[in-house]
């Protein structure tokens, strides 16, 4: 417990408008409130710019809402429409994982045929073999990047327009 | 069942309601949204980054991210601070690409001027003059207490959000929310009486 009344009621103070004060607390402030003004007068104060806070005020800006639903709704198109190439694009690699799987024991004679064929190491064939299961991720992955170079994000018009904010700086 | 028990039992159903709708981009769910967090979303906004077209384009971005990142949503938390986190990451983001070194760095007081936020709803001119002077009072006063306690004030005072779920929000342990919690209000107090709020 701190030794100091007024430091405690201070401290009871601002814990009280924080995180709440137990009954116990709260009873000890409300005595030493009536008792001392100085205490009572940094409560009042604590009080004044609370309210002050709480009812600040901020003017919205016009149809902040429905530009915003606008905008919204436009990329929510674009996303849909989107989604079908996608879907379709997952589906064509795991195709590709069944087969390629369905396809493996043939195309491990053809890998051996050629190592016969070439006389190359049994080890090369082997990483020539693990690289063929890559085929698929990394055509998904050209595929992604061929995507995401052509929609980056957000078209440019319908991004806000900054020169607005520009232009006020300016003024 | 008591009332306490009722209360949350409704709001688990309403962000389950809103984490699903967010998973198939309800655009009705969205449009309601909107309206409904419009009012706090711009203000918290408007608060951080001290400037109103900022404000504004951060208001628009964050429904984009929340459109695009909905199913991360899991309805388990409020709706309100996952809202707002999406706020603030958007605009750490933005402050991290122009090299700030604080959220008070978004507001540089030799190059700006108080805030001009015109009444755009007043009903009579002086009414407008005074609103406007009352609220650039407010702002004027919030903008002399450092960034990190304003955040955390209007959090717990505006937004009346818990301090567990500050700390989930702002991503700090619960004492360090209550120790910033402490030395806002000093600040805001500081703050009000030099500005004569």
């Amino acid at each position: 417990m701190n030794e100091n009344p007024h430091a405690r009621a201070l401290l009871l103070v601002a814990k009280g408008r924080v995180e709440g004060l137990a009954q116990s607390e709260s009873d000890w402030l409300t005595a030493h409130l009536e008792d001392c003004d100085s205490c009572n007068e940094h409560a009042r104060r604590t009080d004044r710019a609370l309210r002050a806070l709480r009812t600040a005020a901020v003017s919205l800006p016009a149809d902040l809402a429905s530009r915003t639903q606008f905008r919204v709704r436009l990329r929510a198109m674009e996303l849909r429409e989107r989604e079908p190439k996608r879907r379709m694009l997952w589906l064509a690699c795991a195709a590709s994982w069944v087969f390629g799987i369905a396809s493996a024991p043939f195309v491990w004679r053809v890998f051996e045929w050629f190592g016969e064929l070439t006389g190359a190491p049994k080890l090369i064939l082997e990483i020539g073999f693990g690289l063929w299961w890559t085929i698929p991720a990394l055509f998904a992955v050209i595929v992604l990047l061929l995507e995401s170079a052509r929609h980056p994000g957000e078209p440019e018009w319908m991004k806000p327009d900054r020169s607005r904010e520009l232009a006020a700086r300016r003024n | 069942m008591g009332p306490a028990v009722t209360f949350s039992t409704l709001m688990g159903d309403e962000t389950k309601t809103i984490a699903r709708g967010l998973q198939r981009r309800d655009p009705d769910l969205l449009d309601r949204l909107i309206e409904q967090y419009e009012y706090r979303l711009f203000r918290y906004l408007m608060y951080i980054t001290g400037d109103k077209a900022r404000a504004e384009d951060f208001f628009q971005e964050t429904w984009i991210r929340v459109l695009e990142r909905g199913h991360q949503y899991d309805g388990k938390s409020k709706f309100e601070a996952w809202l707002f986190a999406i706020a603030r990451h958007l605009v750490i983001d933005w402050q991290r690409t122009k090299k700030a070194q604080s959220l008070d760095a978004l507001v540089d007081p030799q190059q700006e001027k108080p805030l001009q936020v015109a009444d755009e709803n007043a009903p009579s001119p002086v009414d407008h003059v005074l609103a406007r002077e009352r609220e650039e009072d407010v702002q004027a006063s919030l903008r002399r207490i450092p960034a990190i306690y304003r955040e955390v004030l209007i959090l717990r005072f505006q937004e009346e959000l818990q301090i567990e779920e500050m700390a989930g929000l702002l991503n700090i342990p619960v004492s360090t929310v209550k120790s910033r919690l402490y030395r806002g209000l000093d600040a805001l107090r500081g703050a009000f009486q030099e500005g004569g709020a």
